[in-house]
């Protein structure tokens, strides 16, 4: 069994007070899932603000690996080679 | 010695607080705190060094808590907001009630999906309270157009009260530790049986501590023209109680509606309440002309109070945590609006001046003399 490839997570402003004020984190994760179940373990304020009791993502966040939105690839079974960047950030909404 | 007026509000885009001095001769704004994020539920604790809570349900991020330990000057959120367990399978999506709980430190917060939980240590951790999270019914509660939300919580010792729309009135005599619905004449509009065991769509639940038995409510009324089964069922929206909430009675005879969201109790006299009537169509106040009713006879008649608001031409919704009293020899009242207006009727709602007219979207309003 290989080493999870090392994938770079950028975080929006109103997430970095919840990790210690960075703005990315460096993660070895093989999946969206994966990373998020690191986040669990190693930055639990953090992955309060992007998952639910449940384990679901928040309903109106958006995470891209590179330029793609996971809804438009495997959602959190997306898969991530070494390198990827996974960005969170809020969806376009309210008013 | 307590010589300020703090005010507490809870809009759309974050949290404000206003201070005057006890003439309430005007108030200074500051705020918003949590801003950009809706707030719904607010709480002065004033037991030793008053603390100020706010939830700020974030739409993006999630539930949060925030704290105040110098009279909203500044807020910080506490170290966790409520979460249900993780094999629960309900996630937490909105915060709608924060009241003291018994012990000093001690929190309680009601929450959509319905639910209470409890935090002995100020906000920094919370523990569900089962028997009403758990409660047999609590999987068959239907959401309002608010969402499922436990919106009022009355602690009188060992006997809670609390309010969940559509759940209905839930009553424990145990201290929190069981608790049954308690609905005995609380009419439902939306159903064809109009006295069910549960499922009513209670807006709010009000008392004073002078007449422990006593309650009021603010029902969802608005069902008078109602042919369908079941029958019409006029006057189901303003309700009283003389037994501690085990059965209820029509108090809405006088009222031009028995749809509201509030009701509030006079705080020197049990025998005074005010309801602020909607139409149940638009929920905006009846012929565009808003105003408080006050009874002075524990809901036997009602009188209209409204110097000083708009006589015309004015829709605004005033909801179910958005009117209050302060505690002063002659206490004022207070009512904030969906078109961000903050009201304060002087002499208890005698004479009414606008205190800020372009809030926000006003959800809850507290007041507290510190």
């Amino acid at each position: 069994m290989g080493t999870a490839p090392v994938v770079t997570i950028h975080l929006p402003g109103p997430l970095r007070p919840y990790c210690a004020g960075v703005s990315r984190l460096a993660v070895a994760a093989s999946t969206v899932r994966a990373a998020l179940d690191r986040l669990e373990q190693d930055q639990a304020a953090l992955y309060r603000n992007l998952c639910d009791e449940t384990g679901a993502l928040r309903r109106h966040l958006n995470v891209f690996v590179n330029s793609d939105n996971v809804r438009d690839l495997a959602g959190v079974e997306t898969t991530l080679k070494e390198g990827d960047v996974v960005t969170f950030l809020p969806a376009v909404s309210g008013g | 010695m307590a010589d300020r007026v703090l005010l507490t509000i809870g809009t759309r885009k974050g949290v404000f607080v206003a201070e005057a001095k006890k003439a309430r001769r005007s108030f200074a704004l500051r705020g918003p705190f949590g801003p950009g994020v809706p707030v719904y539920s607010t709480l002065v604790d004033d037991r030793g060094t008053p603390r100020v809570y706010a939830s700020s349900c974030n739409p993006f991020f999630g539930m949060k808590l925030l704290c105040s330990t110098d009279l909203g000057k500044s807020f910080k959120e506490t170290a966790k907001a409520p979460e249900f367990p993780k094999d629960d399978g309900r996630a937490l999506a909105n915060i709608w009630s924060l009241e003291m709980g018994e012990a000093k430190g001690e929190l309680l917060c009601g929450v959509e999906p319905a639910s209470l939980f409890r935090s002995h240590d100020r906000g920094d951790s919370w523990e569900m309270v089962q028997g009403i999270s758990n409660h047999e019914h609590a999987r068959k509660w239907q959401p309002g157009a608010g969402g499922l939300c436990l919106h009022t919580i009355i602690r009188d010792g060992s006997r809670w009260h609390l309010g969940i729309s559509t759940g209905g009135h839930y009553l424990s005599e145990d201290g929190g530790q069981t608790f049954r619905a308690s609905n005995t004449g609380v009419g439902a509009g939306f159903a064809p049986d109009p006295y069910p065991e549960f499922g009513q769509c209670v807006h709010k639940i009000a008392r004073h501590d002078d007449a422990p038995g006593r309650l009021y409510m603010q029902n969802h009324g608005g069902w008078a023209d109602w042919t369908g089964p079941g029958g019409p069922r006029p006057d189901i929206g303003v309700l009283r109680s003389d037994d501690y909430g085990h059965s209820w009675r029509s108090i809405a005879k006088g009222l031009p509606s028995d749809f509201g969201f509030s009701i509030v109790v006079h705080p020197h006299d049990a025998d005074t309440v005010y309801v602020l009537p909607l139409e149940p169509a638009t929920r905006t106040c009846p012929g565009g002309a808003p105003a408080v009713w006050r009874s002075e006879n524990g809901g036997d008649s009602w009188s209209r109070l409204s110097h000083g608001l708009p006589k015309k031409e004015t829709y605004f919704t005033v909801q179910r945590d958005a009117m209050t009293i302060d505690g002063l020899k002659t206490p004022a009242l207070y009512f904030g609006t969906t078109t961000g207006q903050l009201w304060m009727g002087r002499e208890g709602g005698e004479s009414f001046e606008c205190l800020f007219d372009s809030l926000p979207p006003i959800h809850n309003v507290k007041v507290a003399v510190v």
